[in-house]
C-alpha cells in the first residue's frame, strides 16, 4: 500500500453506520463479569479465629475479633475503604468462610460510614460496638 | 543526566514540561532549552511519585509484599508478580506445575498486549492523531474484557500466589480468547497499515529521534525502544521463564531507530503475543495451580530475578533474612535506564516532536521513582523508618 | 431573503448579536457531536457548549503577574466584538446582509484575522511561556493561511466583478456553483478555514499535549469564554462565507441550513483523518502549495474572463 493521506477513511465510516461504543455509564450498565472481586463477605458460622486472613490481607483492611473460640462467636471489622480487593483472604482462608461478592462494586460514598462492616451474628456485633475500645485492644 | 546547556548562558529560553502537563500522564518534570522551535537541550527531574515502596516491603510479609509489588505499575502489574513469586520460588526451591507457568505466560502476554495498545493510543493523541488514539483504545477494550473475564479485575490480576496461580481458565474462556485473538490481530494488522503508510503521520514519526544501534546500547536502552534500534535483546528469548521454555517467541527488531520503528517493532511485536495466547489457551497443560505446600518463612539468602515487562527488561533483587518478610526488595523498572536515551535524542529537534518523543520509550513515571541517596563523603547513615516521617513532616510543615 | 428588521433589532438579537452567538455554539456542538461519532464515541449533548460558556463566566478571573491588565482584560472584548461585526456583512441563516457596501468583503477578511490577531497579543501579553509560544505559532500560521485564503474567495469575487458579499450572493445564486468552476480555490479555502479556526489538524497553536493551551493558557473566567465565543462566531462566519460563495449563494434559511451543515460535516470528517501538522510543515504546506495553486487558479479565472 503506498503512502496515502486519510488511512482510517474505513473506520469512520463504518462508525457512521454502527452504534457509539461508549455508554452512559452511571445511567445505564454493563454486566459485571464472573469473576469480579468486590465486597468481602464474611460468614462466622465456619471460622474458626485462627486471623490467618488479618495476618495476609496487605492492606490492614480486617480484624477478626473473637469473642468465644468455642461457642464460635466472632466478629470481622472489615474497612471497605482500606480494602484492595485482591482476594487474598479468600486464598488464605482455609474453612472458607469468607468470601467476594461479584455484585457490590461500586462502593463510593460520601459520607464514612458505609466504610466501616462488621460482619458476625447482631448480638455480637452489638457488644463489640459498645465495648468497642476495650475489645479493640484485645483483638490486637 | 545528559544536560546539553551550560548554566551561565542567560538568555536561554525553557520550555518546562511537567510536573503537570497535559502531555505527561504522571508527574514528572523536563526542561528544553529552545531556539524558536528548536531544541537546543533538555534535562529531566524525577521523583515526583515516590511511594517508598521498597521501604515499605520491608515491613510487611512475603505474602502481603506480592500484593504491595503488584501495585507498583498499574498498566503491567501482572509481571512484577512474576517476577517477584519467580524469584521467592527460587530461594525457596518451590517447583511450580506447567501449568501454573502456562497460566502466567498467557496472562502476561495479553497484558503485553493492553501495555502496547494503551501506549500506541497516546502516542497518537501526543502527535495530535486522536481519531487512531480513540480507535485503539477501542480495540483494546476486548483485551481488556478477556483479562476481566479471567481475573476479575481490569489491572491488578492478583493472578499469580506464591507457588502457583490462583484461576484457570475455562473452556468458554478458552473460545473467547481465540477469538478475541483472531479480532485483534485483524484490527491490528488494520493499525500497522496505518502507522507504515498514513502520510500525516508518518511526517511526525519517521526520521524522528533516531537513535543508533551503537548509542542504544552505549545508553543502556530497554526493551522496544532497544529493539528498534536494532539491539536483540529481549529476556523472554535470552533467558526464558515462566511458560517461555515451552511457548517461544521470535524476538521483533527494526533497524531504523526511529519513532515510526518503535511503533513498527510493538505492533509487530503484537502479532508475536496473540499467536502464543492462541496457542497457550488451547493446549493448556494439565495439573495442579499452586504447589501445595507454601512455607511462610523463606530461607536466607538472595536471588535477582529478571522478566520482560512490555516496556523493557524488569529487575528484581529480593534478599531474605529467613523469616517472614523481605530484608530487602530493589526494583529496576525498564523507563528508567531507558531516560538517557531520551534526553540525547531530544537537542536538535522541534518542540512539537517533544511530547511524542517523551511517550516513545513508554514512560512510567512512579514505577521508576526511586531513591538512592549517596553521601558525598562516602560515609553511610542510617535512617529509621520513624526518622524518615518525621523529616517528611518537617520537610512539608 | 430580504431582511427588513430594524436596524438595532438586527444587530443585537437577529441576525447579528444574540443568535450569531447561539449559532457558533451550536455549530461547535454539531462539530464535536459529529466528531464523537466519527471516533464511535457518544460525543456531548447539545447544550455542552453553552454549558462551558457559562461556566467560564461564573468562574473567577484571574489576572496574571506581570501582564498589562487593561490588555489582558480588553483583548477578549475586541476580539469577540470583531468577530460579531463581520455578521453584519455576511448572508447569515440565509438573510441577506443587515449592512451592505462595496468592498465589505475585504473588511470581514480584516475583521476575522483581527480576531486572530487579539489572541496572538494575548498570548504574547503574558509571561508565560506556553503562552508566548502559542502567541508565536499562532501569529505564523495567520501569515501563512491569509494570503492563500484570502486568494481563494478573491476568485469568485474576480468572476463576480464585484468586492461586495451581497452582490456576490447574488451573483453566486444565479450562475453555476463555484465549487464545479473554481475546485482548486475551494479547496484551498476549505482548508484555509480550517486553519484560521485552528482545527486538526492544523492545531499546532493550541497543541494541548505541547503547549497546553497555547495563547490561551494563562486565561481563565470571563476573558477564556469570551475568546471561546469569539472562536465560535468565527466558526459559523467563515462557514457562511465559503458557503455563499463556492455553494451557490445563500437565497432563505432552508438553503442555510442544508448548505452550511452540509459543509460543515465535511470540515468536521476532515478534522479526524489526519495527524496534527507541525508548525514548520504548516507553513511549508501553505506558501509552497497552498498560495501556489490558489494564484494559478486566480490567474486561470482572470485569464477565461478576458477570452469571454
Amino acid at each position: 500500500m503506498p503512502e496515502t493521506l486519510g488511512t482510517m477513511l474505513s473506520d469512520i465510516l463504518n462508525s457512521l453506520v454502527h452504534k457509539p461504543v461508549t455508554t452512559n455509564y452511571p445511567a445505564e450498565c454493563c454486566d459485571e463479569p464472573i469473576r469480579t472481586r468486590g465486597k468481602v463477605v464474611y460468614n462466622a458460622e465456619t471460622c474458626t479465629g485462627c486471623r490467618l486472613c488479618v495476618r495476609d490481607c496487605p492492606a490492614n483492611a480486617i480484624d477478626i475479633i473473637i469473642l468465644d473460640r468455642k461457642e464460635k462467636r466472632f466478629v470481622m471489622h472489615y474497612h471497605v475503604d482500606r480494602c484492595i480487593f485482591c482476594g487474598q483472604c479468600v486464598e488464605s482462608c482455609r474453612f472458607d468462610c469468607i468470601t467476594l461478592t461479584d455484585t457490590q462494586w461500586e462502593l463510593a460514598s460520601t459520607s464514612k460510614n458505609p466504610f466501616d462492616l462488621y460482619y458476625g451474628n447482631d448480638e455480637d456485633v452489638k457488644k463489640v460496638l459498645d465495648k468497642h475500645t476495650e475489645i479493640f485492644d484485645v483483638g490486637t | 543526566m545528559a544536560t546539553v546547556v551550560s548554566a551561565s548562558d542567560q538568555s536561554r529560553f525553557i520550555v518546562p514540561i511537567g510536573p503537570q502537563h497535559p502531555a505527561l500522564k504522571e508527574p514528572g518534570h523536563f526542561e528544553f532549552t529552545v531556539d524558536g522551535e528548536i531544541i537546543t537541550g533538555a534535562s529531566a527531574r524525577l521523583g515526583y511519585v515516590h511511594r517508598g515502596i521498597e521501604k515499605g516491603a520491608e515491613s510487611m510479609n512475603w505474602t502481603q509484599c506480592l500484593y504491595l509489588l503488584e501495585r507498583i505499575c498499574g498498566i503491567c502489574s501482572h509481571i512484577h508478580s512474576i517476577a517477584y513469586c519467580q524469584g521467592l520460588e527460587k530461594l525457596a526451591d518451590i517447583e511450580i506445575s506447567p501449568k501454573a507457568r502456562a497460566m502466567r505466560t498467557l496472562v502476561a502476554e495479553l497484558e503485553r498486549i493492553h501495555s502496547h495498545m494503551l501506549w500506541w493510543g497516546v502516542a497518537a493523541h501526543e502527535g495530535g492523531f486522536d481519531t487512531l488514539f480513540m480507535y485503539t483504545w477501542r480495540d483494546r477494550e476486548i483485551v481488556m474484557d478477556l483479562l476481566e473475564t479471567i481475573s476479575g479485575n481490569r489491572v491488578n490480576y492478583s493472578v499469580n500466589v506464591i507457588g502457583g496461580v490462583r484461576l484457570d481458565l475455562s473452556p468458554e474462556q478458552v473460545t473467547k480468547i481465540v477469538s478475541g485473538m483472531k479480532k485483534l490481530e485483524e484490527r491490528t494488522k488494520h493499525y500497522l497499515e496505518i502507522v507504515t503508510n498514513d502520510s500525516s503521520f508518518l511526517a511526525r514519526t519517521r526520521g524522528i529521534g533516531v537513535m543508533t544501534r551503537e548509542e542504544a546500547q552505549r545508553l543502556g536502552a530497554v526493551g522496544p525502544t532497544a529493539r528498534a534500534s536494532n539491539v536483540c535483546r529481549d529476556v523472554r528469548v535470552d533467558a526464558p521463564y515462566a511458560g517461555y521454555h515451552e511457548y517461544p517467541v521470535k524476538i521483533v527488531t527494526d533497524t531504523a531507530g526511529d519513532l515510526k520503528a518503535r511503533f513498527v517493532v510493538r505492533i509487530k511485536e503484537l502479532f508475536e503475543s496473540y499467536r502464543i495466547i492462541t496457542n497457550v489457551a488451547q493446549n493448556m497443560p494439565e495439573g495442579e495451580l499452586k504447589a501445595r505446600r507454601v512455607p511462610r518463612k523463606i530461607p536466607a539468602g538472595n536471588v535477582i530475578s529478571r522478566v520482560e515487562a512490555p516496556r523493557g527488561e524488569l529487575f528484581y533483587y529480593i534478599e531474605s533474612g529467613g523469616g517472614e518478610g523481605p530484608e530487602r526488595i530493589k526494583v529496576r523498572t525498564p523507563t528508567l535506564p531507558n531516560w538517557g536515551s531520551v534526553l540525547t535524542m531530544a537537542a536538535g529537534l522541534r518542540l512539537a516532536d517533544v511530547p511524542m518523543l517523551l511517550v516513545g520509550i513508554d514512560p512510567c513515571f512512579s514505577c521508576n521513582d526511586r531513591l538512592i541517596r549517596l553521601n558525598p563523603d562516602g560515609k553511610q547513615q542510617t535512617l529509621t523508618w520513624q526518622q524518615l516521617r518525621d523529616r517528611g513532616i518537617e520537610y512539608y510543615r | 431573503m430580504k431582511n427588513d428588521l430594524p436596524a438595532m433589532f438586527a444587530i443585537l438579537i437577529f441576525p447579528g448579536g444574540l443568535s450569531l452567538l447561539l449559532g457558533g455554539l451550536m455549530f461547535e456542538w454539531i462539530d464535536r457531536k459529529f466528531v464523537a461519532r466519527l471516533q464511535n464515541r457518544k460525543g456531548p449533548k447539545w447544550y455542552q457548549p453553552l454549558a462551558d460558556v457559562i461556566k467560564s463566566f461564573s468562574k473567577e478571573e484571574i489576572v496574571p503577574a506581570g501582564v498589562n491588565a487593561g490588555l489582558f482584560i480588553g483583548l477578549p472584548i475586541v476580539g469577540v466584538t470583531t468577530a460579531l461585526v463581520t455578521g453584519l456583512y455576511v448572508p447569515l441563516f440565509g438573510f441577506a446582509p443587515s449592512h451592505s457596501f462595496a468592498g465589505d468583503l475585504i473588511v470581514v477578511l480584516y475583521f476575522l484575522s483581527v480576531l486572530t490577531l487579539t489572541l496572538g497579543v494575548a498570548g504574547a501579553n503574558t509571561m508565560d511561556h506556553f503562552s508566548l509560544i502559542g502567541a508565536t505559532r499562532t501569529l505564523t500560521q495567520l501569515f501563512s493561511y491569509e494570503a492563500p485564503f484570502m486568494l481563494a474567495l478573491l476568485g469568485p469575487a474576480i468572476v463576480a466583478q464585484s468586492w461586495q458579499i451581497n452582490e456576490i450572493n447574488v451573483y453566486a445564486q444565479n450562475h453555476t456553483w463555484f465549487l464545479f468552476s473554481q475546485p482548486i480555490g475551494f479547496i484551498i479555502a476549505l482548508i484555509g478555514l480550517m486553519g484560521k479556526l485552528e482545527l486538526p489538524p492544523f492545531d499546532a497553536p493550541e497543541a494541548e499535549t505541547e503547549i497546553v493551551s497555547g495563547a490561551l493558557t494563562e486565561y481563565s473566567g470571563r476573558g477564556l469564554g469570551l475568546f471561546h465565543l469569539g472562536q465560535d462566531v468565527e466558526f459559523i462566519i467563515g462557514i457562511t462565507l465559503i458557503t455563499t460563495f463556492y455553494l451557490g449563494g445563500l437565497a432563505n434559511p432552508l438553503e442555510f441550513i442544508l448548505k452550511s451543515l452540509g459543509l460543515l460535516l465535511v470540515l468536521t470528517a476532515l478534522q479526524t483523518l489526519a495527524a496534527r501538522l507541525r508548525i514548520d510543515q504548516t507553513v511549508g504546506l501553505w506558501w509552497r502549495i497552498g498560495a501556489l495553486l490558489a494564484l494559478i487558479q486566480l490567474i486561470i479565472s482572470i485569464a477565461i474572463r478576458k477570452l469571454i
